[in-house]
Parts: structure tokens; sequence; C-alpha cells
């Protein structure tokens, strides 16, 4: 114990009165001549160790030359810059891959919303807006209660429930039927629209950009037909007055054509929403 | 030590001067080659690692000589932990140095002071002492580093440096005495 920390104990020999002469040996200082022969002994050893360069103390000279040449003589061309280059080469596709990924999803997303708002398959709200920011289709239930002209479907339709019979409000398990009956546009028809369609739905005509055609709240917006497709016999009336009068008799029209589509129903340069929506105001 | 015209071959050396370049490697590779000698059992390989990291660094580094050194022989001793880390995970252990092992390596050291006065014998009686000591005691005589400098290398205080070197000396003081033999 004394052996390993002479210094901590005074009286013996290379205590603490010797700290001057060991600081003056580890800064290679000459120490006095009256110290002790071991101090002597490893101050010289000490100066040995310091001392010049012996045969093998320049080992690696030339690798170090070399790589100094290789290096050093190239501005701007280091090891650590050559390293973070190829790091930062090895993550910059992981780093560029989320801001591109992003970027896509929303364009996808807006691309999609566009084309559904333009389709006229988002929820009302939505459509209504999409319709006041970009001119999409309205909303189906803020279809103008006008008159409801009726085109002809070139697609046949299959029979529903509701298509059927005298075209009272059945519950349907159609869900786009359950929809228009429970959504606002029965409100509507509440309010004074009288028997408003339950969906009405402006089709572009034949040849027409904004030619939409109202049809029947069963009825999906069919494309136009060609005139050709038109059917005869197809009872088009001019007032609202409720959604009997809308689409042809059962008897007059055969299935699977019962509501037959106006190829002009809507009044040029105004479409059945704008007007809705006005006087739904 | 270069001493005034460091500051000269450093700029010299930064531009590509090759002979600026040697001027600095003859100064400096000796103590390097002996610290590291000390402190791992790969002193060449460091060494060299620890010259390209010089290199490569050159051009940014700033400061005088005293500077210099302190930032090399920083760079050397992180590289020697590199190396020893990689060497533990890959142990290869030759049969000699397991023989060396099983003998106190404090007594072969002495024996070896006292039948030669050399370097070598010199450096393996630093390397009989703590780890700690042997290589402050190294940074501060061979290196020429002051207390501060060593202080930040090896992450201590300059007290608990000059400390451990007074131990280190005494220590050493000790078996040239008990040799009984001045050197």
């Amino acid at each position: 114990m004394h052996g390993e920390m002479p210094g901590f104990f005074p009286g013996r020999p290379g205590g603490e009165h010797d700290e001057p002469l060991l600081d003056m040996i580890l800064e290679r200082r000459p120490i006095p001549p009256g110290a002790s022969p071991e101090f002597h002994g490893l101050a010289r050893m000490l100066a040995a160790v310091a001392g010049p360069a012996e045969p093998g103390d320049l080992a690696g000279q030339d690798a170090a030359h070399a790589a100094f040449t290789r290096l050093a003589s190239r501005p701007g061309t280091s090891h650590a810059a050559l390293r973070s280059a190829r790091r930062s080469l090895s993550e910059r596709p992981a780093r560029g891959r989320l801001p591109l990924a992003a970027a896509l999803a929303v364009a996808a997303a807006g691309l999609g919303s566009t084309a559904a708002a333009f389709a006229g398959v988002l929820p009302s709200p939505i459509q209504h807006f999409a319709h006041e920011t970009i001119g999409a289709p309205p909303p189906p239930h803020v279809a103008s209660p006008r008159p409801l002209t009726v085109a002809s479907s070139p697609m046949p339709r299959h029979p529903r429930p509701s298509d059927t019979g005298s075209r009272q409000p059945v519950a349907s398990p159609d869900p786009v039927s359950d929809k228009t009956h429970r959504g606002p546009l029965s409100a509507h028809g509440r309010k004074g629209h009288g028997a408003v369609p339950v969906r009405a739905t402006c089709v572009p005509a034949l040849g027409e950009d904004r030619g939409w055609a109202v049809g029947d709240t069963q009825n999906p917006p069919w494309p136009s037909p060609v005139p050709s497709q038109l059917k005869p016999g197809v009872t088009q009336s001019p007032t609202p007055s409720g959604p009997s009068q809308n689409r042809a008799s059962p008897g007059s029209l055969p299935f699977p054509w019962p509501l037959p589509l106006a190829t002009k129903g809507c009044p040029a340069g105004t479409t059945p929403y704008q007007e809705t929506h006005a006087s739904g105001r | 030590m270069i001493g005034g015209a460091f500051g000269v071959t450093l700029a010299n050396a930064r531009t590509g001067d090759e002979a600026a370049f040697a001027c600095i490697f003859h100064d400096v590779q000796p103590a390097l080659l002996r610290y590291l000698r000390v402190i791992t059992a790969e002193p060449e390989d460091v060494a060299g690692e620890t010259w390209i990291q010089v290199v490569t660094g050159l051009r940014r580094f700033r400061g005088g000589e005293q500077d210099f050194r302190a930032w090399l022989f920083a760079i050397a001793r992180n590289r020697a932990a590199d190396a020893g880390r990689s060497r533990h995970r890959r142990p290869v252990v030759p049969l000699d140095m397991t023989e060396a092992a099983q003998h106190p390596t404090a007594a072969d050291a002495a024996d070896q002071a006292l039948e030669a006065v050399s370097t070598q014998a010199t450096m393996e009686l630093i390397k009989s002492l703590p780890r700690e000591q042997a290589e402050i005691i190294m940074l501060r005589v061979v290196a020429g580093l002051d207390a501060g400098d060593v202080a930040k290398i090896v992450g201590k205080t300059p007290g608990a440096v000059r400390v451990a070197a007074h131990r280190g000396l005494r220590r050493l003081a000790g078996q040239v005495e008990q040799a009984g033999v001045t050197l």
C-alpha cells in the first residue's frame, strides 16, 4: 500500500516534498545535483525515451507520404469528405424517398379528389365545396326542383323494388336509394319545393358540355343516348308537380326504360343545381 | 520540436509541400510511435491511420505547434481505442503473447532495464505502470504536452493528470532504486 502511493506518506522517502522535482522531470528540465540518485536515473531514462529517433521510429513514413500526396495535394478531397459524400449518397435515396412519396400521395389525392368531384361521387358537403371552387357538378341534393326533364337511358336497368309499382318510397336495400330518401333533399322538398325528386341528376346531353338533364332519383346519371335511342312516348312535365309527373307512367314505358331523359333538359346558360341553390337560400 | 518555423512549415504542408510534411512527420513520428507502443498492441497500424486522419484534416487545423501535437495525439488515442475495440471483437492471441502474459510484467521490465539502458527497456519499464499513469507520463514527457492538454486528451482534470504522473514517476523511481542501479 505504501509502495503504491508513497506520495501520500510524507515520512517515507519520496513523499510530497519531491513534487517539484517530479514536475521538473516531467517537463524535461535539469534536476538539481543534490537530488537522490534514483531521480537522476529516472530523469535519464525519460530523456532517452523522449530523445531523437532511432531506427524503426520512422516506420510508416512511406505510407504517410503516399497518403499525403494522394489526399493533401488535391484540394477539396479528403477521406472525411469522401466518407461524408459516400454516406450522403447512401442516405440520399432514403432521405429523398419520403418527400417524394408525400408529393406523390398529395398529387394522387388531389387528382383523385378532382376526378371524384367531377364525377359527382363525393359526399354532399365536399361536392358542394368542389362545385364552388373548381366548378365541379353540384351535389345531387341541391339539384333544381325545376321541371324534371328526362332523357332516355342507353343502358337498360334492372328492376328494383322502388322502380315498380306506384313509386311509393319503400325501404330499399339500395344504399343509394336510402341515402337519397334520408338526405337533405327531403328537407328541401318539405320546404316548399313540392314533391321534389329524391335524387335529381343532370346528365350531359350528347354534344353538350354542361347539358345536364334532370333525371329521376332512381336513375343514375347515364350518358345521354343518341337520338335514335330515344324512346317515343316519353312524357315530360314542364311543371314540378311531383315525381309521378316526372316519369312515364308504369304502363306507358316498358321496363327497363321507365324514366326516359330529355337530351336537353337544362336551359341554356343555366344549370338546374344553380337555380336550386339560389332558391334554397 | 520545430519551434518558430512550425507555422511556415504547416502552411507549406497545407499547400501540398511534401518537404514540409516530411519535416513535421520526422518531428512527431518517433514520439507518436513510442506513445502508441505503450497504449496499443498495433502501434504502426494505428500510427498510419493517425497520419491519414491528420493529412485529411490538415487544411482545417488552426493553431500552433503545441496545439498540433495535442490534436495529433488525441487522434492517435482515439484510433488506438478503435483498434482495441476492433481487436476485442475478433481476438487473436498469439501463443507467445499468452505465455508472456503469465509472467509479471513489472519484474520482467525491471530486469530488462537493469540489463541495458536503452529506449526500448525504458519503454518496457513504463509499460509496467498502470495504463493511465503510463499514458500520462508518455504524453507529458515524450509528446511534450502540458498538463492541460493531456487532461483534455485523457478526459481528466489537470490536477488528476498531475497526481497520476507523480505516482507513476515515483513508482518508476522505486523500481530503479530497487534494482540498485543508477542509470
